[in-house]
């Protein structure tokens, strides 16, 4: 069962960057009453960039060469432990979430040094506001873990997202939750109101400006790791609502996370044809929304086991 | 016993060898040759104790009112003093190095390896004391030596400065330090540590309270806390390389052992001690990890890093006395454990970047991030060194900040805590954590990128090379120790067990091995993922690059995109200033930015500039209160002189009458 289940994660792992993706340009495309590229484009945009010769800045140390793998090695072992399909992932143990949030974190680094690394004065401003951005969104994911996990008694991340749902209090905090992630989502993939990957303006840009110098290989595998950041938010988000136990009934599970997660993808493109992104200053406390949506959920436990 | 005597024979007579008239390149040959054989000494003692071999005690008659002096060698003390040597050892390899070029000239470079010499002499002294003497008697041995150290580039008035202003506060916090054992003293009626731990364990009350303020505010200057830390910036980066490196990460984790050794000596600590812990720890690494980020001097970027970092350690002893008022064994060892292993952490990894600035200033004669740039094509091995500190000290994977740190977290998400209002807070702790953690890997981003990254701003500086062997040695050895903890956890965990294991006999029914077994298997399966995913990058980026080992065809390197600007040049790079611009915009109350310039004006204008610096808010404040303080007494008294000689001599009477009033009240309240 557990090797199913493996197999599954890894496959939605693997496939849904480029399904997500797809069904976010789709969901624009409607907005604006147009046709829209296909729902598998991104994958052919991949196969393009791997066919390419990567050409690198004469600034650029071997840093730069290892950036783009690191980035994408530590998305994979991220997503080895952050739960999909409900209450379940390939790689658990406790405090994994620690891990997870740290790895990702590694890939953070990695991907703004291999932006200083080509002296370009715009690389620098993208990572300057992808560092400050993350700082205030890093706590978020810790109050919504806290919460889970005083809530479920659990430690485990796949434990205390899949569990809550048990929970006594679930009903109230589950959409205070589920706005800090998709907040948190929009701000680590680089989506609007945060960031607008579609922008032609470097001065405007956090995500893309920092990937410009990467070609070939290089920018297929930032990009696609970008886009896998964006599915384990969005698996965070279908695991923490999915109704079904991926032991009991896998293929109820895996067929509700897979729906929960296109959802999130229609939302993000609803909402990325819907509004504009907000201007550089206001992200900070645009991002404070999703602590303070963990918070009050905190609070909502605290106040639910004393009366 | 005898092995410790014979080291404080070696390290005073390596350092009286020092001073005798011969060439300085004998002088240091001799202070690290006795510096080798005390280490060697004290590890032969130290190294059994701390792998569960029995305590190691002796004494010797001292005339009255002493009586004796009390050596005692426990797993704790054994603990520090196992890495403490090492690191002194390679500080003064690395100290060869940085002064060579003194050894020619008519100075005397022996005296400041007598004082390295005396460095390690107060570790044995503090570590291995078993009385208040001669623990006192090493405390102010570091500190007058660590003073003398740092004023090595005496005639720079800064340097003076600097030096002045961490005496008297050193000299602060020992004051409140013997306020703290004087108290202890009149009720324990002895100078020894145990009968002081005996009596502490078994008052509980407002006496014992205010010991604890005490002790805490004296650590807490020593160890650089918030607010006590505006000597540290300063002194770090006035002080040569290793005199800096071995203060943060060696010297003030003094203030660590002591805070950990009165909280052993206090049996059960209160609830709200631990909270109070907390609270002080945490505002420190808030504030410590704010700092970093708008720092122009490298060096006092490192030295704000370091309140950030006895922040986090003092957050682990703070959740571990909250186990210990709990008896919550798991809490106990978690706390005690995560926060000894981030004190050894900690001096790894500080060591190592301050030896890189170290290399950097060696080779570039400053070291403001303003100036620099594109140094990782002249100095390859200093800008790795430097990386892979930073990533640690960011607490990221694979390296041994991440260890440490990941024990802490377990401890705050335990769900160990007493109340659900409890478990919320400490997750609350965890929240702030990471974000310390993000804010910390931001500051590194932003060194690293702007120092070692992109290309040189500065064409006025000298050319320069990688720095010497003698520097590059300890500092790559300190690598070592961060990779090697960082991919294999377990090796640190087993260096806190003896440690841990003396609080958790203080806690009914908990044998140790239970308690740390589960984190240290989740560690050592953190360290096989390290490793894998370090093996993973190496083996893609072999698959990658196996092709093109040849150089690389025409046409594969090209100019940085200038997104259409055809002439861009190396100032115009996001400078460091500018990279912190944005995040410090919300926190302008602590982070006050100063700012000079001179636009631009006429139509051909000449001469230009922005200078922007942060500078510290509370040491303003503090210059502040004191200068305005001084001046409304002056302004008081010139006013009463002028008036009448007789309200004058009235008022310095009321003065004496509150005070003496004050001290009434106060031994009201301690009796």
């Amino acid at each position: 069962m557990k090797a199913v289940l493996s197999a599954t994660h890894w496959a939605f792992v693997l496939l849904m960057p480029i399904l997500m993706i797809g069904v976010i340009n789709r969901v624009k495309s409607w907005w604006a009453a147009r046709k829209g590229p296909r729902l598998i484009q991104f994958a052919y945009d991949l196969r393009r960039l791997l066919g390419k010769r990567t050409v690198i800045s004469d600034t650029a140390t071997p840093l730069f060469r290892a950036g783009a793998y690191i980035v994408l090695l530590a998305g994979f072992f991220a997503a080895a432990m952050a739960p999909m399909l409900g209450r379940f992932a390939p790689l658990q143990f406790s405090h994994d979430f620690i891990v997870v949030a740290y790895t990702m974190g590694l890939a953070r680094i990695a991907l703004m040094l291999s932006a200083m690394d080509v002296g370009s004065s715009f690389e620098g401003m993208g990572t300057a506001r992808e560092a400050s951005f993350s700082a205030f969104a890093e706590p978020a994911l810790f109050l919504l873990i806290g919460t889970a996990g005083v809530a479920t008694g659990m430690t485990s991340f796949a434990d205390l997202i899949g569990a809550l749902r048990e929970t006594q209090h679930y009903a109230v905090i589950a959409a205070p939750l589920v706005v800090a992630l998709l907040i948190l989502l929009q701000a680590e993939a680089a989506r609007v109101p945060v960031d607008d990957p579609l922008t032609h303006l470097e001065l405007t840009m956090i995500h893309e400006v920092m990937i410009l110098d990467h070609s070939g290989p290089e920018l297929a595998a930032m990009q696609y790791a970008a886009a896998m950041k964006m599915v384990l938010y969005a698996g965070l988000i279908a695991a923490l609502l999915n109704p079904f136990d991926p032991f009991a009934s896998p293929a109820a599970a895996a067929a509700v996370s897979l729906a929960l997660i296109l959802a999130v993808a229609v939302v993000v493109g609803c909402i990325e044809s819907l509004t504009a992104r907000l201007p550089m200053h206001w992200v900070p406390r645009y991002l404070l929304i999703a602590s303070a949506a963990a918070l009050a959920s905190m609070a909502v436990i605290g106040i639910g086991a004393s009366v | 016993m005898n092995q410790l005597i014979l080291a404080v024979v070696a390290l005073v007579s390596g350092a009286v060898l020092c001073l005798l008239n011969m060439s300085n390149r004998i002088r240091a040959m001799l202070g690290l040759a006795s510096q080798a054989i005390a280490l060697a000494l004290v590890w032969s003692v130290a190294v059994p104790v701390l792998t569960g071999g029995p305590e190691v005690s002796g004494g010797v008659a001292w005339a009255y009112p002493i009586n004796a002096i009390r050596v005692r060698l426990d797993a704790l003390g054994a603990f520090f003093l196992v890495w403490s040597l090492p690191m002194t050892f390679l500080g003064s390899v690395y100290a060869v190095g940085y002064l060579k070029k003194y050894f020619d000239g008519p100075r005397h470079v022996g005296v400041h390896f007598a004082l390295l010499n005396m460095i390690a002499l107060s570790f044995v002294l503090v570590y291995t004391g078993d009385e208040v003497v001669s623990f006192l008697f090493g405390w102010e041995v570091a500190a007058l030596a660590a003073w003398q150290l740092v004023i090595w580039d005496y005639t720079n008035q800064r340097v003076r400065f600097a030096g002045f202003n961490y005496l008297v506060s050193t000299h602060i916090g020992l004051l409140f330090l013997v306020a703290a054992l004087m108290i202890l003293y009149a009720h324990g009626q002895s100078w020894d540590f145990a009968h002081l731990g005996r009596w502490l364990s078994a008052n509980h009350g407002a006496t014992r309270n205010v010991v604890f303020l005490l002790l805490v505010t004296s650590f807490g200057l020593k160890s650089a806390f918030f607010p006590f830390h505006s000597w540290l910036p300063r002194a770090h980066a006035a002080a040569p390389a290793h005199v800096s490196a071995l203060m943060s990460g060696v010297i003030h984790k003094a203030g660590l052992y002591a805070l950990v050794r009165f909280t052993l000596l206090m049996g059960t600590p209160d609830e709200w001690m631990g909270w109070f812990l907390i609270a002080f720890s945490v505002t420190s690494a808030l504030i410590g990890g704010l700092y970093t980020v708008g720092q122009r001097d490298l060096k006092r970027l490192l030295g704000y890093s370091s309140t950030e970092n006895v922040g986090i350690a003092g957050i682990g002893f703070g959740i571990g006395c909250l186990g210990l008022a709990w008896q919550a064994p798991v809490l106990v060892a978690l706390g005690f454990g995560g926060g000894l292993l981030h004190v050894l952490n900690h001096a790894f990894f500080k060591c190592q970047l301050f030896y890189a600035a170290g290399c950097v200033y060696q080779v570039k004669h400053v070291v403001d991030v303003e100036r620099l740039g594109g140094l990782f094509r002249l100095m390859p091995v200093t800008a790795v060194c430097f990386l892979i500190g930073g990533v640690a000290i960011s607490a990221l994977p694979p390296f041994n900040g991440f260890a440490s740190e990941f024990v802490i977290y377990s401890g705050l998400f335990g769900n160990a805590g007493a109340t659900v209002w409890a478990k919320l807070a400490l997750a609350v702790v965890g929240a702030a954590l990471a974000f310390v953690g993000a804010v910390s890997a931001l500051s590194i981003t932003r060194a690293f990128g702007v120092v070692f990254l992109g290309n040189a701003r500065d064409g006025s500086l000298p050319p320069g090379h990688e720095a010497s062997r003698w520097m590059l040695l300890p500092m790559g050895l300190h690598a070592l120790g961060t990779v090697v903890l960082g991919v294999l956890p377990a090796v640190g965990f087993a260096l806190v067990i003896g440690p841990v294991a003396l609080f958790m006999s203080g806690v009914p029914g908990s044998p140790v091995v239970d308690a740390l077994a589960g984190v240290a298997g989740t560690l050592s399966r953190i360290g096989l993922i390290s490793g894998a995913l370090v093996a993973a990058v190496v083996v893609v980026l072999l698959v990658r690059y196996a092709r093109v080992r040849k150089p690389v065809s025409a046409g594969a390197t090209s100019a940085t995109w200038g997104c259409g600007y055809t002439l861009p040049n190396a100032r115009m790079q996001y400078s460091g200033a500018s990279f912190s611009s944005d995040f410090s915009r919300p926190f302008k109350s602590i982070m006050v930015l100063l700012r000079r310039q001179k636009a631009p004006a006429g139509y051909f204008p000449r001469d230009s500039y922005v200078v922007t610096d942060c500078v510290d808010a509370v040491e303003r404040r503090l210059f502040n209160v004191i200068d305005h303080g001084d001046d409304t007494a002056v302004e008081l008294s010139r006013r009463l002189r002028e008036d009448d000689p007789r309200v004058a001599f009235a008022a310095g009477l009321a003065g004496v009458m509150i005070i003496a009033v004050l001290v009434l009240l106060a031994e009201g309240v301690l009796q």
